[in-house]
């Protein structure tokens, strides 16, 4: 693939660009990422609002090894809640708030795909 | 004695870099895959294919009857492990030794001896050689465990005899409070992995990891082609290796060059292998020794002018290497970096996918070890690690400008990459000046990096660049000119 040459105030810039399923890929100035237009970026705030706050989501797809709350079970900001496994290391999943464990959507053992909400987590009010 | 065909045990980057050195010797190849292993980079360059199993590990190359089975179907008289899989199981080795085959490591005595813990701790004991100190005992009282902690020094760090990686582990600081940690630490260790069982052993906190590649010719001699600093760790996984390490002086190198060649002799070592070493406040400690190729084994190969991999097949041939010892001195520095399919931006989690794009930017002093091009895919069934990217420069701070300069011009499209995580740590003072530790990753890289933001012209090139980029304007693509200097990348 030929890189596209952009002109931009009388200076070339070297752009790798590549359209992989929905996604472009781009390199330039050395870096790497992917492209999202206001659209795509518009959606992905939705999507996340619809999701709970508190929700722990499988960020990759892998084996669950380890659960270590229950429904009814209270959580601290930080504190572990689910252990994954993926090619051959392990992730530990921290709750990003205090909460009220809702729902425990896995099962140790399983293999779960990118994206799934594993754990819903009910944020309690912040007490000092 | 004359190999005409060698299997290969392993899959990517190393299974390409072993099909390599037999390509230039003349060798024909099997390689030895798994079923899902049908588009990578080996499987187009090998000779012969041979499928052994399914994807899963333990049913492919794990397998060491399906390995041998192997190997014998596809007329191979040598079988080379690469490193990981079955590279240090003597029991393999001994399997290819009963079926007629050449394994092509140490023997299965040598491997059982200093591949094992415990064994080789024994041996280097005997010997004389340094040994990070502590108590493996069967006293688990707490009282006697504490004063043993006292008499190795603190910080002691207690373990979970049964554990494995940092699972359990608990750093007693002092007197005062280690009767309370241990007892803790020997109910954790209960409800892990089932037994309350604790080892001792003297809490390096500032070590470097350095390590010595060692090599045993036909004639029983080892020999060091010097040493190698991995001290950037993540987990206990390697992340950055260079040789060599900018951290010892001569006469300490000389010191710990000739610990590694005496236990590797006093074990009959033949072939590649590697003795690795913690060092702190200038006092070294035997680790550990792997009975086979590094992974890293690149750095020593740029800076020894030596091919390490063909040297293990010449020697497996009976055939003398290195002959002119006097003439193996090192020159100037290497760094390798190792290319993970990870999301850096995630805290490192996985990042599987079909890949696209992908282009390493040739150059003088630049070598890239891949065994995966655009089109192949990256599965979580095996090791994230997809490339290594190897630089070699005559200074150590060259080395680290043109790694930082290779890696900007890498391009890799469809899975995320640890590369911006590597641009970071090549940045930082601590690896600049050479006195990083095997605690780097955690003192200064516990959080995720963060996201970079595009800056207004740069968000205004990605406008202009997906405009062109959109099919419906697919006409305007021809206005543009090609680069004259674009020549340098791969086709891939």
């Amino acid at each position: 693939m030929n890189p596209f040459l952009i002109e931009l105030n009388g200076k070339t810039v070297k752009v790798y660009a590549q359209k992989i399923k929905g996604e472009t890929w781009l390199h330039m100035n050395g870096r790497t990422f992917i492209y999202q237009d206001e659209a795509q970026q518009q959606m992905k705030k939705k999507g996340k609002q619809s999701a709970h706050a508190g929700d722990l989501i499988a960020p990759m797809p892998g084996k669950v090894t380890k659960i270590l709350k229950q429904s009814g079970d209270s959580v601290t900001k930080g504190e572990v809640v689910v252990v994954m496994e993926a090619m051959k290391m392990e992730y530990t999943l921290k709750s990003d708030g205090n909460g009220l464990i809702k729902t425990v959507n896995c099962k140790v053992g399983e293999q779960v795909s990118l994206g799934k909400i594993l754990v819903h987590i009910e944020a309690t009010h912040e007490t000092t | 004695m004359k190999i005409e065909r060698i299997a290969i045990a392993n899959r990517g980057e190393v299974a390409v870099r072993i099909i390599k050195a037999c390509e230039e010797l003349g060798i024909e190849t099997v390689l030895l895959h798994s079923e899902v292993d049908i588009q990578t980079r080996a499987y187009r360059m090998a000779d012969h294919k041979i499928c052994i199993g399914p994807a899963t590990t333990s049913e492919s190359y794990l397998n060491i009857q399906a390995n041998i089975d192997g190997a014998l179907a596809g007329q191979a008289q040598a079988i080379h492990p690469g490193f990981g899989f079955l590279s240090e199981n003597a029991d393999f080795a001994q399997a290819c030794i009963d079926a007629g085959l050449i394994f092509i490591g140490p023997s299965p005595k040598a491997t059982r001896t200093l591949g094992d813990k415990v064994s080789c701790k024994e041996l280097a004991k005997k010997l004389g050689l340094p040994l990070v100190p502590g108590y493996q005992g069967d006293n688990q009282e707490i009282s006697f465990l504490v004063a043993e902690a006292e008499k190795i020094g603190f910080p002691v760090i207690v373990k979970a005899a049964a554990g494995e990686g940092g699972r359990g582990m608990k750093v007693l600081r002092d007197k005062k409070s280690a009767s309370e940690l241990i007892e803790s630490a020997q109910r954790e260790a209960q409800s892990a992995f089932g037994s309350p069982k604790v080892f001792l052993e003297k809490y390096l906190d500032k070590a470097k990891h350095i390590e010595f590649q060692i090599f045993g010719d036909v004639t029983g001699k080892v020999i060091h082609l010097n040493d190698r600093e991995c001290s950037v760790q993540r987990r206990h996984q390697k992340i950055i290796e260079e040789a060599m390490s900018p951290s010892i002086s001569q006469e300490l190198r000389r010191e710990m060059g000739q610990a590694a060649c005496l236990i590797a002799e006093s074990a009959s070592y033949q072939g590649a292998g590697t003795v690795e070493f913690l060092l702190q406040d200038g006092k070294y400690y035997l680790l550990e020794v792997n009975t086979r190729l590094q992974v890293e084994h690149p750095v020593t190969e740029m800076v020894m002018g030596v091919d390490l991999v063909k040297a293990q097949i010449l020697t497996a041939m009976k055939k003398n290497v290195f002959d002119a010892r006097e003439m193996l001195s090192p020159r100037g520095q290497s760094i390798e970096c190792r290319i993970y399919a990870e999301n850096p931006f995630l805290g490192g989690v996985p990042s599987t996918g079909k890949l696209g794009l992908v282009l390493w930017p040739e150059g003088p002093g630049r070598r890239f070890e891949y065994g995966f091009d655009e089109g192949d895919e990256i599965t979580s069934f095996y090791d994230p690690m997809i490339a290594k990217v190897i630089v070699w420069d005559e200074t150590r701070i060259r080395a680290i400008q043109k790694m930082k300069k290779v890696l900007s011009e890498s391009v890799v499209f469809g899975v995320h990459t640890n590369i911006p995580f590597l641009q970071e740590i090549l940045s930082h003072p601590d690896f600049i000046n050479g006195t990083m530790t095997t605690r780097f990753i955690d003192q200064y890289f516990s959080e995720p990096i963060t996201k970079f933001e595009l800056n207004k012209n740069e968000k205004e090139i990605t406008e202009k660049t997906i405009r062109l980029l959109a099919p419906q304007t697919q006409q305007s693509n021809t206005t543009i000119t090609q680069s004259p200097f674009n020549s340098y990348w791969r086709n891939a």
